[in-house]
């Protein structure tokens, strides 16, 4: 054999013994920088402070149905204040995955957005958290767009918030190398459609392709003019010209479809705002297939004022999970390569607050009890990757453990520099 | 009665000083916006009601509702991509009526003074020797461009996001 030829065979066969592992049956040219389990999670933040007493430990009856085994009854006196739901399927959500019924929020302090904050960073957080700026440390959506090879479009990654306040900010970080160029698309579906945009956003103006490309043109001539010597603050996530089109498109069809109103009845039930806003976010997973997308639920936060309403908010976000897990499971390209994790952000006071409702029931605040800190955390996916109708009794697991085990999911744990993440992989879950 | 029409009198007088008070006047003037030398001196970044305000103000010539200004800052701060969500802001603003514009007959007449007042009015500065001459030569050139499709340029360009 001549030198160069052999050489040039040597070269292929090299070549293709490593390119080969990376053409996966999915379709996707290359893997993840490191062994992907799945290609799609969905992290909902059950959240507004659900206290384990009633989840975990039924003290009210089964008020998680499609999530837990069981039809314990609801304790009578509170249950006409129950919104009827339709009878839960024979198999609950529970047999798809495993539950940790003792996890912990840890650390700070037991509020509503350091809770997120934390489950979102894999940092617990202190009392001098910022509201108005985005977080110290960077986000599980950094951590993915930035350490996921090849890079992934910010379609990919989105989040999903009830709200508005300090929320939205909880897509990016400020921390130095990460923030906004690798942020998740965010979207508070609530706030953007509630109030009739299609009156202000409705009717905009329309170009054709060729006066949109004069357009382009002209824009970035002058952004080619604008040059700054200082850093310029980022003007949110951005996307790249195709995708902010099709952003663009999907945020027009919602505005056009809200102009009759919400779809407050979309399931057959009375919609609250939870529902809502997992309703939107099985939009966004229906129309994007982005593989990370993390939402939050937290009507359960009346708890505050009214006991009762509490317990049924419970209910309703159980119902809203498993309409989640549905959509999960009919959507080509979801289906049996999804990971769906699920957790409140924090629990709630094991003493009750001085506030009485109708049924006469106390209500409860949070404020950094033991049993503020005690929440759980459930997983479900393929069978071939999360262990089946596994229940984990005993305390185990941390909210800082949530990124790290979806940054594992992803096949992107390795590439994250070491100390970033002070948490673990909830390795006891998967298979 | 001599000392009740004094009394009268002081009455009167003292009313009538009280009464014929003249009114201060009051004299509003436009205040003097200084304009930027460059584009390299905006570093921050207009908030979200800032971006709106402004971009109202700038194109129908009058301050936004109280209403309306809250209705487009909610879904300006619902969406993560600002860019996109101003970009439809900007689009509805445009296709509204009351929007002060240039007709295309006035724009060709004389693109260059277009060009200044349009950098003014947009970006408060002068524009530069270089822009004047290509934004005229994409004007000239493209004889679809319309001063809205040019409105539209500059709102949705960075220079706009930022102070």
């Amino acid at each position: 054999m001549k030198r160069r030829t052999f050489i040039r065979n040597t070269a292929l066969t090299l070549a293709g013994t490593v390119a080969a592992p990376y053409i996966l049956p999915g379709g996707r040219l290359f893997a993840a920088t490191g062994a992907r389990k799945v290609n799609h999670v969905v992290f909902c933040l059950f959240a507004g402070g659900v206290r384990n007493l009633e989840s975990m430990e039924k003290a009210e009856g089964n008020l998680m149905r499609y999530l837990l085994q069981g039809n314990e009854s609801i304790s009578p006196d509170i249950a006409p204040g129950m919104t009827p739901l339709p009878p839960p399927p024979a198999t609950r959500l529970q047999q798809y995955g495993t539950l940790y019924k003792e996890f912990r929020y840890a650390s700070g302090p037991t509020g509503h957005y350091n809770g997120h904050t934390t489950a979102i960073t894999g940092r617990y957080t202190d009392s001098n958290i910022k509201l108005k700026e985005p977080p110290q440390y960077p986000t599980v959506f950094e951590y993915y767009r930035k350490h996921t090879s090849p890079g992934a479009g910010a379609l990919n990654a989105w989040w999903i918030s009830d709200s508005l306040g300090p929320y939205p900010f909880l897509n990016y970080s400020k921390y130095d190398g990460y923030g906004a160029a690798y942020g998740a698309n965010m979207l508070a579906p609530l706030n953007l459609l509630y109030n009739q945009p299609n009156a202000t956003l409705g009717n905009p103006l329309t170009l054709t392709a060729s006066e949109n490309e004069r357009c382009i043109a002209m824009r970035e001539f002058m952004n080619g003019q604008f040059k700054s010597t200082v850093s310029l603050p980022p003007n949110g996530v951005t996307n790249t010209p195709q995708d902010a089109e099709k952003l663009r498109n999907f945020l027009h069809t919602l505005i056009q479809e809200a102009a009759g109103g919400l779809p407050l009845t979309a399931w057959g039930v009375p919609m609250n705002s939870d529902m809502i806003n997992i309703y939107y976010g099985i939009r966004v997973l229906q129309e994007f297939k982005p593989e990370l997308l993390v939402i939050n639920m937290q009507a359960i936060d009346i708890g505050h004022f009214e006991f009762t309403k509490y317990i049924n908010n419970i209910r309703l976000a159980d119902f809203a999970l498993y309409k989640l897990w549905e959509a999960i499971q009919s959507t080509p390209g979801l289906a049996n390569d999804t990971v769906l994790i699920v957790a409140p952000e924090h629990g709630r006071n094991l003493a009750h607050n001085s506030v009485v409702d109708i049924y006469g029931r106390y209500a409860l605040d949070h404020t950094n009890d033991e049993m503020s800190r005690r929440i759980f955390c459930f997983i479900a996916g393929p069978s071939s990757v999360v262990k089946q109708n596994q229940t984990i009794q005993q305390p185990l697991g941390e909210s800082i453990d949530i990124v790290p085990t979806i940054a594992n999911l992803l096949g992107f744990d390795t590439e994250i520099p070491a100390g970033m993440l002070p948490g673990r992989v909830l390795q006891e879950a998967f298979v | 009665m001599i000392y009740k029409n004094k009394f009268i009198y002081i009455f009167w007088a003292l009313l009538a000083a009280a009464s014929c008070r003249k009114e201060p006047r009051y004299i509003y003037v436009v205040e003097q916006q200084e304009l930027y030398q460059n584009a390299a001196q905006k570093t921050n970044l207009k908030s979200t009601a800032q971006f709106i305000a402004i971009a109202y103000n700038d194109l129908f010539g009058a301050s936004i509702t109280n209403d309306e200004l809250l209705r487009y800052d909610i879904a300006l701060q619902s969406v993560g991509d600002k860019n996109t969500m101003q970009d439809m802001i900007v689009r509805a603003l445009l296709n509204r009526s009351g929007v002060k514009q240039v007709s295309n007959e006035a724009m060709r007449a004389d693109i260059e003074a277009f060009i200044r007042q349009e950098y003014l009015r947009f970006y408060n500065r002068e524009p530069g020797a270089y822009e004047i001459w290509k934004l005229k030569d994409m004007i000239e050139k493209n004889t679809d461009i319309t001063p809205k499709m040019v409105y539209y340029s500059f709102m949705t360009a960075d220079e706009y996001k930022y102070y």
